[in-house]
């Protein structure tokens, strides 16, 4: 277990995420092990460590991608039978997905209603409506008809946000959703953040950069292998913590 | 305007006009995903293993369409079942099941005959396509559209962002199985036409061609069909004319790979400047 801090809210009020003792191995190479922590509805925490330290392999295990010990649970539920899964939104590091692929930033949101519907079903007005509602939320109802190739960076980001919010997911997790986008943005998205965070949406953010860490999330798990410390920004960032996190006190990799 | 109509004064000319339509129109609405999913390699294994079938039914004097039906399920099921192997990935898989297919048919063909129904089976005979064989291809054809139709959000799902997919509930591996079935529905309706080979022209040069100028999947969709069936009629017309009717699947080939080379230069100008996108 990783070094215990002031366990911020999540104690007392019930969870919408539960993690307990999570392991993934890879083959032979053990990625993470004893990961345990509950997140409450409408936190925003920010997931750090440094490339490698399995970030995103906690963020797949979470959505039952790759396949792990220990269990996860949301709203209760035993996760990853089909249905419970659809109330996690992953979002992928943005240079996972190919953007020429032909479709529009209102199609592409307008996918996260799938889960309410079947597979021989059209997207009725309803759903359109929903996208529509999800795209102007994020401030991009503009953009609709726009391909993926011809969105800035941030604006992609959040179109995927966007698709989240048509999925109705209760727990968003985005993996290094922040890395390349400029300052404006990355203060937008955070106002966004706040906004889902303040309708009870819980997120859980990864990034490797600690200075924004710092400044804007209420609540740090630090990830290296195992989940090293969790609690407020500042106890998780103290110079200890983060020797045994990155290895070295206080140095964040470069990116 | 002569040029273009006398041809299909001939009755033979007309069936194989009618036949080339339904390759033209059937094979780029396939296509299309399996342009977009990268599976183009596949459907060219599966064209060439679909002859062991042919080769099996052909002995055995069996339908050889249902010969090469049988034999495009079987290869889709080894694939899917053997793709798993990670060390050789799908990719070797695809190339070992299709020339083995391949082997098999002109071994089992060519111990029977002399080698003109091979050539047949290989390059089609589209000037000998009967209208019963029409029928068989407008009806499978009209299958595998109305299948495309119904998956289109599926399939558009499990292709852009397959892990999305499978979080709300669509069968990716599902999804991927019917595209391989319906790439054996192409094969089969190409055989009595181009052939076996150049069923991978119709397959995937019109919908390549088209994502090319295209932005969206209806667009891409609708010029793939388009170019698909101009080049086919353009193709069977050059080869009346320019040899007597001999070798039309050859020239439906080389028709359609002019069109793509044109629109590859035509569009290098707007793919070029392709450096960072703009900030927010």
């Amino acid at each position: 277990m990783g070094i215990d801090l002031d366990n911020v809210g999540a104690v007392s009020e019930p969870a919408v995420l539960q993690v307990e003792d999570l392991g993934v191995a890879y083959g032979h190479r053990q990625i993470l092990s004893g990961v345990t922590f509950r997140a409450a509805p409408g936190e925003l925490i920010g997931v750090i460590g440094p490339n490698g330290a399995g970030k995103s392999t906690l963020f797949k295990a979470i959505c039952g991608l790759v396949n792990h010990t220990g269990t996860v649970t949301v709203n209760g539920v035993h996760c990853h039978d089909r249905t419970e899964r659809m109330d996690l939104a992953y979002i992928a590091q943005r240079n996972d997905s190919d953007l020429a692929f032909p479709i529009t930033a209102g199609e592409l949101v307008l996918t996260g209603r799938r889960r309410f519907s079947a597979w021989y079903r059209r997207p009725t007005p309803d759903d359109r409506d929903a996208a529509c509602h999800a795209l102007a939320e994020v401030g991009l109802a503009g953009v609709a008809d726009r391909g993926l190739l011809e969105l800035s960076g941030g604006q992609l980001q959040r179109v995927y946000l966007a698709r989240a919010l048509a999925q109705e997911a209760t727990v968003v997790l985005l993996d290094e959703a922040l890395s390349g986008v400029d300052q404006p943005t990355t203060a937008e998205m955070f106002e966004l953040f706040a906004q889902l965070a303040g309708r009870g949406t819980t997120l859980l953010v990864a990034t490797h950069d600690l200075a924004m860490a710092r400044r804007r999330f209420g609540r740090c798990l630090a990830i290296n292998g195992t989940l090293r410390a969790d609690g407020t920004p500042d106890a998780v960032l103290a110079a200890d913590v983060l020797d045994a996190t990155f290895g070295t006190a206080g140095h964040a990799p470069a990116h | 305007m002569r040029l273009l109509t006398e041809p299909f004064q001939l009755e033979f000319m007309r069936r194989a006009l009618l036949a080339t339509i339904i390759v033209g129109i059937v094979a780029p609405v396939v296509g299309t995903w399996v342009v977009l999913r990268r599976m183009a390699n596949l459907g060219d294994a599966m064209a060439h293993g679909t002859l062991a079938g042919v080769g099996v039914a052909y002995a055995a004097g069996f339908n050889v369409v249902l010969g090469a039906l049988g034999a495009g399920v079987v290869m889709a099921v080894l694939l899917l079942a053997l793709s798993a192997n990670r060390r050789l990935g799908s990719e070797a898989l695809i190339a070992v099941l299709g020339t083995a297919g391949f082997a098999a048919g002109v071994l089992i063909i060519s111990r029977l005959d002399s080698g003109v129904e091979l050539s047949h089976f290989l390059f089609g005979q589209l000037l000998t396509v009967g209208w019963g064989d029409l029928a068989v291809n407008a009806a499978l054809g009209a299958g595998a559209i109305v299948v495309i139709a119904v998956l289109f959000h599926e399939l558009r799902m499990a292709t852009f962002d397959h892990v999305h997919a499978e979080q709300s509930g669509v069968h990716v591996e599902l999804v991927h199985g019917v595209l391989i079935a319906l790439l054996a529905v192409v094969v089969v309706i190409s055989l009595r036409t181009v052939g076996t080979i150049l069923s991978v022209t119709m397959l995937v040069t019109p919908p390549a061609t088209a994502r090319l100028f295209t932005r969206t999947l209806r667009a891409m969709t609708g010029w793939a069909v388009a170019l698909g069936v101009a080049e086919g009629v353009a193709g069977l017309i050059l080869s009346y004319h320019l040899s007597g009717g001999a070798a039309p699947a050859a020239t439906i080939a080389l028709v359609a790979a002019g069109v793509f080379a044109v629109a590859f230069v035509l569009t290098l100008p707007r793919r070029q400047p392709h450096h960072h996108r703009p900030l927010a």
